[in-house]
């Protein structure tokens, strides 16, 4: 085995098993350790031996072992190995880590080093293992630097580390500190324009929106004199902002930062970022009320501009990030309507089908991924589209054309996108259109499931998006006109012939209710009539829609009459009630079959059979008393008595019952099987969008026990009502106080601990134990506690949450101690604070209680 | 501004060849993010957008010839679409430094990819360059003196 590096790694790649690469891992691994332990290794063999480490880092093999090794790495005074030692500690190191103060040292010396890519190197570390000690110890060197220094290569790297190091300093030290006037002083106004690099423009964005952001975060009662210098200097600054952001869109002749002839989209999006919250700032605290318009004027005129200049350079995505950026922008200031408008036309144009001159002839690479270029930004357009549909719902709606497109992109995270949006915009205005192209996806979906040719989506995704589709679908039924309710029929139909194979028998409910809740009677039985005698016409029924059989069963129960004396001849009795007599044998015999092959069945198919079944019952027993001819009577009593002996337990529950109502004098029996009433919703305002049925008091019951039968019909309809009772447990929390015989038995300046007793039995203690947060908030509290070896300990937890204590709330955990002897405690406690340290307490208790 | 949370390079063999992480995760975090983002993005096809949801946040990939580039964005602060071309410019930076870059160079120059990558991006994954060429200039200084201090030594 070779001791390079391109060896070491060729003996991997060429290991023929994985078990073989295994032993030549384990194996290299721990030769790595014993070299590196070596005091006397040169360091060239060192710099092999740490490279050959990280490759087994890529490799996901344990590294921490030589975490020490790379710092020493640094403490060498030869470039080469500073670098690699820099490089391998922030590849092997995370912030987390204790191990980080030896580093205090070496990067204090590095940042003040005559050679400025070891300063870059220093810095650059700094910035991403800045852990508190780091940064308390290191900020004076990096704003030193900032002030010093006048090499654009170490003020960008210094910038963009102080950004860092701003935000991670929640005490606002940095800040009171740091000359932010120098700024615009040293490098926005001054004439040595060499300075001003793009990277160092990336670097003061950065720091200002580091500033911002924090500032935007601490909220402080009185605001101290550098805050509202801060405040006074960023004024200062916008002006510089808006117009470098101008001048970007202007120029254009440095190619160095180009891309694809677009000036430097990665600055423009930054500073469009830096004054997106530098005007959140000014809102929150009203900066500049006095000027405010000024500033808005000219923030709106570069966003125009913005877009007025990129038009020319569409279907380039340099260009599209930056519109992007440009409309998150206007919704998150929630900016004005004009803009807002603006904002909604710059993402309806993302949703465009691309036409052909997309202009981009270059080859290679490019062009491969130009090619789902144009998905990219679908997506985000919808992605953004949805979360603003609330504000602009109708500007949106108006380009229900292309989102509606977007429901046959071959790709499923947008055709999901583009069905929720358009559920979001769906309106009574545009309800038929759009129901329409939903019918038309419905239609597109399910056919590419039949012919499963379909390349992007497998049976499962477009059962999903039909579901989907499905259940908003059936939400928005209310939205009919009475005057439409002849469309909202066919609609419904439609719908279901298309699906009614896909989505389970479950959802059926609200499809029969609004069949139900039908004004227009004649509407109503003509729509019936037509979809039966189409539906019977074809002879063989389908049994794999099962839900559209449903339909048509309950149809039949309910209206049986009405449908043969309106379909002029075209249905008979007769027909309905062989019909009903297909189905139930085609139902039983599949159920039982199923029970044969699988004894344990509780498969679904199984299950939506017994409710077919159930559903032929009751609709055999409810057309039993609609029809004159003794015949159909008959047969459909037979139906009801072939059920008896169901091993179903439910069915034949129903069988007898329904028997027993069957032998009731006609009279009786008419009244109690009349069509169903109307359905009343009742919305549950504080529920989530639930929905409960209610049967309406209007029913005409002739007896109270005859009704309890009727109900049990409508049990097959009618959803379980949800009451959430989730809410009432939420509110016990925080109602704990301290019981008045409780006794301190520890404090500090973190907390109190009192202990209450209980019960004290000879063998037997119950203790309770109260934590009460005192300087400041506890985002975590675990408690270990241990007694004598001879007694024995039972710890609960600690009530009501060990999470995000505030301060004086209080928390109290139970002990229960079993055995003999004196009764003493050792408590020890891992608090993380609300500033996330973490802190130790532990201390020893001495009952009063013996036991 | 743009605050990614990690860059991996992942094989169309569904190997690693590269990561980066700007947040401090546990190793068993680690493989687990790359295990299910692996299995993901390998089984998507080429029309799909190269953006994806992932726990509660979003993952923009590019694929280049054999090599998928991954990165992983937070939410409401990074641009999917910038983040795309910050992929393609840390691809045309490595393009211009191997001249012609494959996987090979990259895993037998690891280092000087993650070079590449920390004179790019810096901190918690914001990006300090963008201009190809200056990154280019600073790495070819950097490594002239890495050649000089060897040479050194071996004069000595």
């Amino acid at each position: 085995m070779g001791s390079s590096l391109k060896s070491f790694i060729k003996d991997i790649r060429n290991a023929k098993t994985l078990a073989d690469q295994r032993t030549i891992i384990t194996k290299q691994s721990a030769k790595i350790r014993t070299k590196l332990r070596d005091d006397h290794l040169p360091f060239s063999k060192r710099r092999v031996n740490i490279q050959k480490l990280l490759y087994l880092y890529i490799l996901g093999e344990p590294t921490h072992f030589a975490q020490v090794e790379c710092i020493n790495l640094i403490a060498s005074d030869q470039f080469v190995d500073k670098r690699l030692g820099y490089l391998a500690t922030m590849l092997l190191l995370d912030e987390k880590q204790d191990l980080l103060t030896l580093l205090t040292n070496l990067l204090n010396n590095d940042l003040h080093h005559p050679n400025k890519y070891i300063v870059s190197l220093a810095l650059s570390t700094l910035g991403s293992l800045s852990s508190y000690e780091l940064a308390r110890d290191l900020y004076p060197d990096v704003i030193h630097l900032i002030e010093t220094s006048s090499d654009p290569f170490i003020l960008t790297k210094s910038f963009q580390c102080l950004a860092k190091l701003i935000i991670k300093d929640s005490e606002l030290t940095i800040l009171e500190i740091f000359p932010i006037e120098l700024i615009k002083e040293k490098f926005l106004d001054s004439p040595n324009v060499s300075l001003l690099t793009h990277g160092v423009w990336l670097g003061i964005c950065k720091v200002l929106q580091s500033i911002v952001i924090l500032l935007l975060d601490t909220s402080i009662q009185e605001t101290p004199e550098f805050i509202l210098a801060i405040r006074e200097n960023l004024l200062i600054i916008l002006p510089n902002l808006l117009d470098q952001l101008s001048s970007l869109n202007v120029k254009n002749y440095e190619s160095n930062y180009d891309v694809q002839g677009i000036r430097d989209p990665f600055l423009q999006c930054e500073i469009i970022i830096t004054l997106k919250w530098i005007f959140k700032l000014a809102k929150k605290v009203e900066l500049f009320s006095p000027i405010k318009t000024k500033y808005d004027e000219k923030f709106i005129d570069i966003f125009t501009q913005l877009t007025n200049n990129s038009s020319l350079s569409l279907n380039k995505n340099p260009t599209n990030a930056i519109l992007y950026e440009v409309t998150r922008t206007i919704f998150e200031l929630e900016m004005n309507q004009s803009l807002r408008l603006l904002g909604i036309n710059i993402l309806a144009n993302f949703l465009k089908p691309t036409n052909s001159a997309s202009g981009s002839t270059e080859k290679g690479k490019k062009s491969k991924t130009n090619s789902n270029n144009n998905n990219n930004i679908k997506y985000v357009a919808l992605n953004t589209l949805i979360r603003v549909v609330q504000q602009e719902p109708n500007a949106i709606a108006k380009h229900k054309k292309f989102i509606s497109h977007c429901l046959y992109d071959p790709d499923i995270s947008i055709k999901f996108r583009s069905l929720e949006l358009t559920f979001a915009i769906l309106n009574k205005d545009n309800l038929i259109e759009l129901v329409n192209e939903l019918i038309k996806f419905l239609h597109d979906v399910s056919l590419n499931n039949v012919n499963s040719g379909y390349v992007y989506i497998d049976m499962d995704e477009s059962k999903e998006l039909i579901n989907y589709t499905i259940d908003n679908l059936v939400k928005r039924f209310d939205l009919y006109d009475s005057n439409q309710e002849k469309v909202k029929l066919q609609n419904l139909f439609e719908i279901l012939k298309l699906t009614g194979n896909m989505i389970s028998v479950d959802k059926l409910n609200e499809f029969l209710i609004t069949i139900n809740n039908v004004e227009d009677w004649k509407i109503k039985i003509n729509c019936l009539v037509e979809n039966i005698v189409s539906h019977m016409q074809k002879g063989k029924i389908p049994t794999s829609n099962i839900c559209w059989n449903l339909i048509m069963i309950w149809s039949i129960g309910e209206y049986g009459d009405s449908i043969t004396n309106q379909s002029n001849g075209k249905i008979s009795e007769t027909q309905l009630v062989n019909y009903l007599i297909q189905l139930n044998t085609l139902y039983s015999n599949t159920s039982k079959s199923s029970i044969k092959n699988n004894p344990s069945a509780t498969n679904n198919t199984y299950n939506d059979h017994i409710t077919m079944i159930q559903y032929i019952l009751t609709s055999s027993l409810k057309l039993s008393s609609k029809i004159n001819d003794g015949g159909n009577i008959e047969s459909l009593r037979q139906i009801i008595l072939n059920h008896q002996k169901d091993p179903n337990l439910m069915l034949q529950l129903k069988s007898n019952q329904y028997e027993m109502i069957f032998n009731q004098p006609a009279n009786l029996k008419k009244l109690m099987l009349e069509c169903m009433p109307n359905f009343v919703r009742q919305i549950e305002t504080n529920g989530d969008e639930t929905f409960t049925h209610t049967i309406s008091t209007k029913a005409e019951a002739p007896s109270i026990d005859k009704n309890s039968n009727l109900l049990d019909l409508l049990s097959d309809i009618s959803d379980k009502p949800s009451n959430s009772t989730a809410s009432s447990v939420k509110k016990e929390v925080s109602a704990l106080t301290l019981p008045n015989d409780a006794v301190s038995i520890f404090n500090n300046d973190l907390l109190e601990i009192y202990s209450h007793v209980v019960d004290v039995q000879p063998g037997n203690a119950h203790y309770e134990l109260f934590f009460k947060p005192l300087s400041t908030p506890f985002n975590e509290l675990h408690s270990l506690c241990a007694v004598p070896k001879q007694q024995k300990l039972t710890l609960g937890q600690i009530q009501p949450t060990h999470n995000n204590i505030d301060v004086n709330q209080i928390t109290k955990q139970s002990l229960k101690i079993a055995g003999t002897g004196k009764l003493k405690l050792r408590v020890k406690l891992n608090i993380v604070t609300g500033n996330n340290e973490t802190q130790q307490v532990q201390f020893d208790h001495k009952f009063n209680e013996t036991i | 501004m743009s605050q990614i949370k990690y860059l991996l390079l992942i094989s169309r063999q569904g190997k690693i060849r590269l990561m980066k992480w700007f947040i401090p995760l546990s190793s068993k975090e680690k493989t687990k993010i790359i295990n299910e983002l692996t299995q993901t993005i390998l089984a998507r096809k080429p029309k799909m957008c190269n953006i994806v949801e992932y726990s509660d946040y979003k993952v923009v990939y590019r694929r280049y010839a054999s090599l998928y580039f991954i990165v992983g964005i937070t939410p409401d602060v990074d641009n999917e679409l910038l983040t795309l071309e910050l992929i393609h410019r840390y691809v045309e930076t490595l393009d211009s430094y191997f001249g012609n870059v494959c996987e090979l160079d990259i895993i037998f120059n690891f280092t000087k990819a993650y070079d590449i990558l920390n004179e790019m991006t810096m901190c918690d994954g914001s990006l300090a360059e963008s201009s190809k060429r200056n990154i280019l200039q600073t790495i070819a200084t950097m490594d002239s003196m890495d050649d000089h201090d060897k040479l050194d030594r071996v004069l000595s």
